[in-house]
């Protein structure tokens, strides 16, 4: 459904996105994970065109819908004109589902956009784009400000995308929403992508594994304690002696070690 | 069908999924020639995705746990019990190493077997 191969952007003489490739299938949900800095946005705008690509291929087949980092909408129109305008502007757009959707979100018609809060624009935009038909959706942190339950409703809807067929591309930062949701996820950080697989497949790799300080070990260290250091090691090279870790621990271990 | 999934925990989803159907039919909850939810309706109730349920039902079927009715869905062919108990004591053994470890004498462990079994086959009751 997408290919990205040898994918690079810089701005000036910093590297955004550095030589990344990797694919998403019908049906799947992939997240691309990473600190601020990673270089996520950059991929997501270098796929849509937003951004010109340096190097490196990007192929979509079939139509796509694209969810913006900066979810602004016109301030001065009621959110039933912005349903109006998408629909004029928009192919294969339903607009009774984003009406729909919209009362689902409990989000009243002729409220002024100026006059919702952050999570409120992020919804109605998710309703505008949730009714556009399209083969993958591309959603740069499609849950962001908003609160728990919102968000869970929010993670459905994606899956119920991925029930349909269709693939979805996505950003978060919230490890927790998605260890839910996404069925492969990358990791990136500073421009690469340093480890990408199934999430299931990710969460049994890894290991934790404690040995004295100064002691050479394969992996990335997670933490220090007194006396001792800890790394995230694959479970192979791991010996005897060693812990199951979640997957929040194995996401900051191996992008810390980049930071350094 | 519902169970309870820990999204957070290092177990990997899946297996989650595979072993509470295992011990569903060693339990007699699911009886052997039963259907199982189809993948989709299993991914629904539980809240995941559907390529999630599908590995788990894949390895069930390698496995021989599960078989594929073609056009209909997935039946339960049965499970080793005992292997599946094997397992489960072997799990028991190993908790009860750490105990050891931990200091703890035999007599407690004996207290608590009895206490739980409530003196099935022993002289206690």
């Amino acid at each position: 459904m997408l290919r990205v191969e040898g994918l690079k952007k810089s701005y000036g003489n910093k590297i955004a996105v550095n030589d990344i490739s990797f694919e998403v299938d019908r049906g799947e949900i992939f997240a691309l994970l990473g600190p601020n800095g990673a270089g996520k946005t950059t991929t997501l705008k270098c796929i849509v065109g937003l951004r010109k690509k340096d190097s490196g291929k990007v192929e979509i087949d079939g139509k796509y819908a694209y969810l913006p980092e900066k979810k602004e909408l016109y301030r001065y129109f009621t959110v039933k004109k912005m349903v109006e305008i998408a629909d004029y502007y928009t192919e294969e757009f339903d607009k009774n589902k984003a009406y729909k959707l919209l009362s689902d979100f409990q989000i009243d018609l002729k409220e002024k956009i100026a006059n919702l809060s952050h999570g409120m624009v992020t919804q109605v935009y998710l309703a505008l784009l949730l009714s556009q038909n399209a083969d993958i959706y591309i959603l740069d942190e499609p849950t962001w400000g908003l609160d728990p339950v919102m968000r869970n409703r929010i993670i459905e809807k994606i899956r119920g995308l991925s029930y349909e067929g269709k693939a979805v591309l996505y950003t978060s930062h919230i490890l927790a929403e998605v260890e839910k949701v996404a069925d492969r996820v990358a990791i990136m950080s500073e421009g690469h992508i340093l480890e990408m697989d199934y999430l299931d497949v990710i969460k049994e790799k890894y290991v934790a594994v404690t040995v004295r300080k100064g002691e050479k070990v394969n992996g990335y260290k997670w933490k220090e304690t007194e006396n001792e250091e800890v790394y995230i090691v694959k479970r192979e090279d791991a010996g005897s002696e060693y812990e199951h870790v979640g997957f929040d621990v194995i996401f900051e271990a191996i992008v810390g070690r980049d930071r350094k | 069908m519902w169970f309870s999934i820990d999204f957070n925990s290092h177990v990997p989803v899946y297996k989650q999924i595979k072993e509470k159907i295992k011990s569903m039919i060693a339990t007699g909850k699911l009886k052997k020639g039963a259907f199982v939810p189809s993948i989709r309706s299993l991914a629904k109730d539980l809240g995941v995705n559907l390529n999630t349920v599908s590995r788990a039902y894949r390895e069930l079927v390698l496995e021989g746990i599960l078989k594929v009715v073609r056009g209909e869905g997935y039946v339960v062919e049965g499970l080793d019990t005992e292997r599946f108990l094997g397992k489960k004591l072997e799990e028991f053994r190993k908790m009860v190493l750490t105990l050891k470890g931990d200091g703890i004498e035999y007599e407690k462990l004996e207290g608590i077997l009895r206490e739980v079994y409530g003196g099935e086959g022993n002289a206690e009751s």
